[in-house]
């Protein structure tokens, strides 16, 4: 009778062990790699910790303009992506019916369009506007992948949202911006921050347009790219700890508030 | 009569069109307007002197490249077996958190870090693993499993299955969680009446609970379907030029034989293939909408 009990358990905690060990060991090798004493770890010895490579990292002059670059980029296009969309998203949730169905699939319709092909003509657009290689150029680009994305999860925080609270709000007089301004958006402000959040995330891992956008200016995903095809593992992992520790801070503060966002597919692979 | 019509709607509703107008214009002049351009790029026979000329020359040429069929081959291969293992492992470990297990939290909470991964990373972190070198090697070695290490990046079967397992990393607990969502949904009770009916583990999961999930599964696919055939960083790091997939075959084509109109051919087919792909699937799960969450 116990055994019954006992064999599924162990399959199940089995099993999910199994995952997680699958799940945690490349991020585990990442960290132990870029605090590991070279010597020690080519040769096979007992992991030695050391800050050999952060030093390297920090003092090579290649890590603080990606960073800029990065975090610039990321934060303007955070900030102008919930500003356009926003205002789009709020009047997108009103629509009803077929006329709302057409105006959301438009912006579906977007996430199939493979960004290989988009970065192209943008690329020589850029070029053409002067922009080429610069903050500007790769903001303008990366608004065409987060725009809809943010859009996305702001039409559902409006749909969530009452629709009384409006109607009471015309009825004491205000007019129509009055009422967005003042009742709506102070209302929608948890959805608003994930919408920069997801701004920011999808800016600073962002890697197409800006491989298509860039030439010395790198921004930090590039960088890994570009120590992870040197071939140098210290410096490759060390950097992709510095990329990573945002997005792990963000995702982890703030997952009850992403969750929405993730499961309206706001995120890409 | 249409005009005044249309006149007078504009002046109903102008607040709402010029909150709106922003994101439109930015969709149309930045996204939709640029893929006409590769659409037209891709059938310019003139190429880069000036006007334009409709034909299929670009085309001819990719299709004559020795590494298009492989790129295609490789793109369709890594797409439905990265879903289809995707979904089965996703939903294996939604099914086992949606039951009140021990330490559930903890283990939702470790399984999900991959999303707080960028894929660039996730794919250095592959390379630690798929190196000839790496990690999996030597524990294969240590094993006494393999004598010589596998050139996880040299090409064939081996390549393919480690941007895949890259892929199931970074992308299963995405999955995971939009399946986890759709079974919170179904209520208990369904449950309750299909044990009062004495149907066992096996059925209720077969005819209850996949049915009811249906709308989450055909979520699932499509947003991952279509990102899995964009698949771009992962081969980029872990396969090279040995197994391209469309989207580094365009990167390439452009980068490196620095030929921006058979770059823009690929990118064409990519997304006919991608367009496709939807709605083959739509049409054959008999679904009309995409359900919004």
């Amino acid at each position: 009778m116990k055994t019954n009990r006992i064999l599924p358990a162990i399959f199940l905690y089995g099993s999910l062990g199994l995952i997680l060990l699958f799940t945690c060991i490349p991020i585990y090798l990442m960290v132990k790699i870029a605090f590991a004493d070279p010597g020690a770890f080519m040769n096979d010895q007992a992991f030695e910790f050391t800050f050999e490579h952060l030093k390297a990292v920090f003092l090579s002059g290649n890590l603080w303009p990606a960073l800029r670059k990065s975090f610039t980029v990321a934060c303007a296009t955070a900030f102008l992506s919930t500003l356009i969309a926003a205002p789009g998203a709020y009047v997108l949730a009103k629509i009803p019916g077929r006329t709302g169905y057409f105006f959301l699939m438009a912006i579906f319709f977007t996430r199939m369009f493979p960004e290989v092909g988009i970065a192209l003509p943008i690329s020589l657009n850029v070029a053409r506007l002067g922009l080429f290689d610069t903050d500007a150029g790769l903001v303008l680009a990366h608004l065409i992948r987060v725009l809809p994305l943010v859009a996305w999860v702001l039409i559902g925080t409006f749909k969530s949202l009452p629709k009384d609270i409006e109607e009471a709000g015309r009825m004491d007089g205000c007019s129509k911006a009055q009422v967005l301004w003042r009742i709506v958006l102070p209302v929608a402000r948890p959805g608003i921050m994930v919408g920069l959040i997801f701004g920011f995330l999808n800016s600073w891992d962002e890697f197409i347009y800006a491989a298509y956008l860039s030439l010395m200016n790198k921004t930090l995903p590039l960088t890994v790219f570009y120590y992870v095809n040197r071939g140098g593992w210290f410096l490759s992992s060390m950097y992709a700890l510095i990329v990573t520790i945002p997005v792990l801070f963000f995702t982890y503060f703030f997952q009850r508030y992403l969750q929405s966002g993730y499961l309206s597919g706001a995120v890409k692979g | 009569m249409k005009t005044a019509k249309t006149i007078s709607f504009i002046k109903k509703h102008y607040f709402e069109i010029s909150l709106a107008l922003p994101l439109f214009l930015y969709l149309v002049l930045f996204t939709y307007a640029p893929v006409m351009q590769v659409i037209a790029m891709s059938f310019d026979k003139s190429g880069s002197r000036p006007g334009f000329v409709f034909g299929f020359h670009h085309y001819h040429l990719i299709f004559g490249h020795f590494q298009f069929a492989k790129a295609f081959f490789n793109t369709v291969f890594i797409a439905v077996c990265g879903l289809f293992l995707e979904l089965a492992l996703g939903l294996y470990v939604a099914v086992q958190l949606n039951k009140r297990i021990k330490f559930r939290g903890m283990i939702r909470s470790l399984y999900i870090l991959p999303l707080g991964i960028p894929t660039i990373v996730a794919a250095a972190n592959m390379r630690y693993i798929f190196d000839t070198n790496g990690f999996l090697n030597s524990l294969l070695m240590k094993l006494n499993m393999i004598t010589l290490p596998v050139d996880w990046g040299g090409g064939g079967f081996v390549t393919l299955f480690a941007v895949v397992v890259a892929d199931m990393w970074k992308v299963t607990p995405l999955v995971m969680l939009v399946l986890l969502a759709g079974l919170q949904n179904i209520p208990e009770d369904v449950y309750e009446a299909a044990r009062m009916d004495g149907a066992g583990p096996w059925q209720t999961f077969r005819h209850i609970t996949l049915p009811l999930l249906k709308p989450s599964i055909t979520m699932a696919v499509v947003i991952r379907g279509i990102d899995s055939f964009r698949i771009f960083e992962l081969p980029l790091v872990l396969a090279g030029k040995a197994e391209p997939v469309l989207g580094t075959f365009v990167y390439a084509e452009y980068h490196e034989a620095l030929n921006p109109y058979t770059s823009a051919a690929a990118s064409v087919i990519l997304l006919l293939l991608i367009l496709f792909c939807v709605a083959a699937y739509l049409s054959l799960t008999g679904t009309k909408d995409v359900s919004y969450p």
